[in-house]
């Protein structure tokens, strides 16, 4: 491995983050993340940031609560934007975590978790426990997501569905008023 | 805020080398040699940096184990100072004991040596009561499992970061990419020879 590591292929974030949006949207937030994770509980949060597929600089942000079901988002997607940020939150038996997924890195922002009662040793202790966790789960959804995007099943099945869900806003709320 | 509380920002890099087993007698002293340590002069202008204790940016103590080792995790902080003059009022003053020094000489102009004089000794004097601009970046380090979280997600920084590091540890840190998720290398193989799915189908 060199100095740098693995690359970085920009349109696989691109790519993940609109299949979990996608997914979230088609299952309930559920992802059965197999063993030792099971099924989590994922959803887009309150905050989406859009670019042009070729420029870094983002154009649009939706924040707000059901960010990700307005019609806004929804169009700047089928317009031809790409996200670059999503906000994501995921529940794991009690503990709730919100975290951002930003660039082509995917690195995790902005990562809040769980309360950890108490102070010094013993709370470095329970929040590195807590980020490895959020580590860990969004390490299983992209490799989730990378062994579909490398299946046959996603040529023949995933990306006709996402094309269609990203193409089709008509049945979102807000649609009817805003074409009066 | 960041690593010990709050919410985090970071970028996770792989450690790659041999940590000593006696670490901990033996980093102790090489965080020392490149733990910040303030200028010798106050006029300076480059940037100074090294490692500090992360609760407090003033404390460069790393004898006692205890407080930058917590069980697995190295938790520390990078310093960075560096002093800056306000540019145009720095100029305007300038340009100003220029007029003053000809008028005083009944000259038209200062010439550009006595120009470069003054400014380097009005640089000297502000320099002296400036107060630096200080950074303090985060860093926790799992040395059993090789990998350190910097709270940054700025490249300068992480630059900075890899090098004191290297010059501190003997060790190198690797910026991870998401294909380090997958660990069939199948699969990696596959992404790495794919290209961009059209998510829009046809438009």
């Amino acid at each position: 491995m060199s100095a740098e590591g693995a690359p970085v292929l920009p349109h696989l974030a691109v790519e993940f983050t609109t299949w979990l949006w996608w997914h979230s949207e088609q299952h309930e937030n559920l992802f059965d993340l197999g063993e030792p994770i099971g099924t989590v509980n994922v959803w887009v949060d309150q905050r989406l940031a859009f670019r042009n597929p070729d420029e870094a600089k983002v154009l649009a942000v939706m924040t707000g609560e059901n960010a990700s079901i307005t019609l806004e988002a929804r169009a700047a997607l089928a317009g031809g934007k790409v996200l670059h940020e999503v906000r994501l939150g995921f529940r794991r038996d009690e503990r709730e975590y919100l975290l951002t997924l930003k660039g082509a890195e995917l690195h995790i922002t902005q990562l809040k978790l769980p309360q950890v009662v108490g102070g010094g040793e013993e709370a470095i202790h329970d929040r590195m426990f807590l980020y490895e966790e959020a580590y860990l789960v969004v390490g299983a959804l992209f490799r989730q997501f990378t062994a579909l995007r490398t299946a046959p099943e996603w040529g023949q099945e995933v990306l006709p569905a996402l094309q269609r869900w990203v193409r089709v806003v008509d049945d979102l709320p807000g649609r009817d008023s805003n074409e009066g | 805020m960041g690593i010990t509380g709050g919410a985090m920002t970071v970028r996770r890099l792989r450690v790659e080398g041999e940590v000593p087993a006696d670490f901990r007698s033996v980093y102790p002293d090489l965080f020392a040699t490149n733990a910040f340590q303030e200028p010798l002069t106050e006029v300076g202008k480059e940037e100074v940096e090294g490692w500090c204790n992360y609760q407090n940016l003033l404390d460069t103590e790393f004898n006692d184990v205890d407080r930058w080792l917590f069980g697995d995790y190295a938790v520390f902080a990078l310093r960075v100072d560096k002093k800056s003059l306000p540019a145009k009022l720095f100029s305007a003053t300038l340009a100003k004991r220029c007029e003053l020094w000809a008028a005083e000489r009944n000259k038209e102009r200062c010439p550009g040596s006595v120009k470069a004089e003054m400014k380097e000794a009005l640089e000297a004097e502000w320099l002296k009561r400036t107060l630096p601009r200080v950074a303090v970046t985060e860093a926790c380090w799992n040395i059993p499992q090789g990998y350190l979280l910097l709270h940054s997600l700025s490249e300068s920084m992480m630059d900075r970061f890899r090098k004191r590091f290297r010059n501190t540890f003997g060790l190198t840190l690797v910026p991870l990419s998401p294909l380090d998720w997958v660990e069939d290398e199948a699969v990696v193989e596959s992404l790495l020879a794919g290209s961009p799915a059209n998510l829009h189908g046809v438009r």
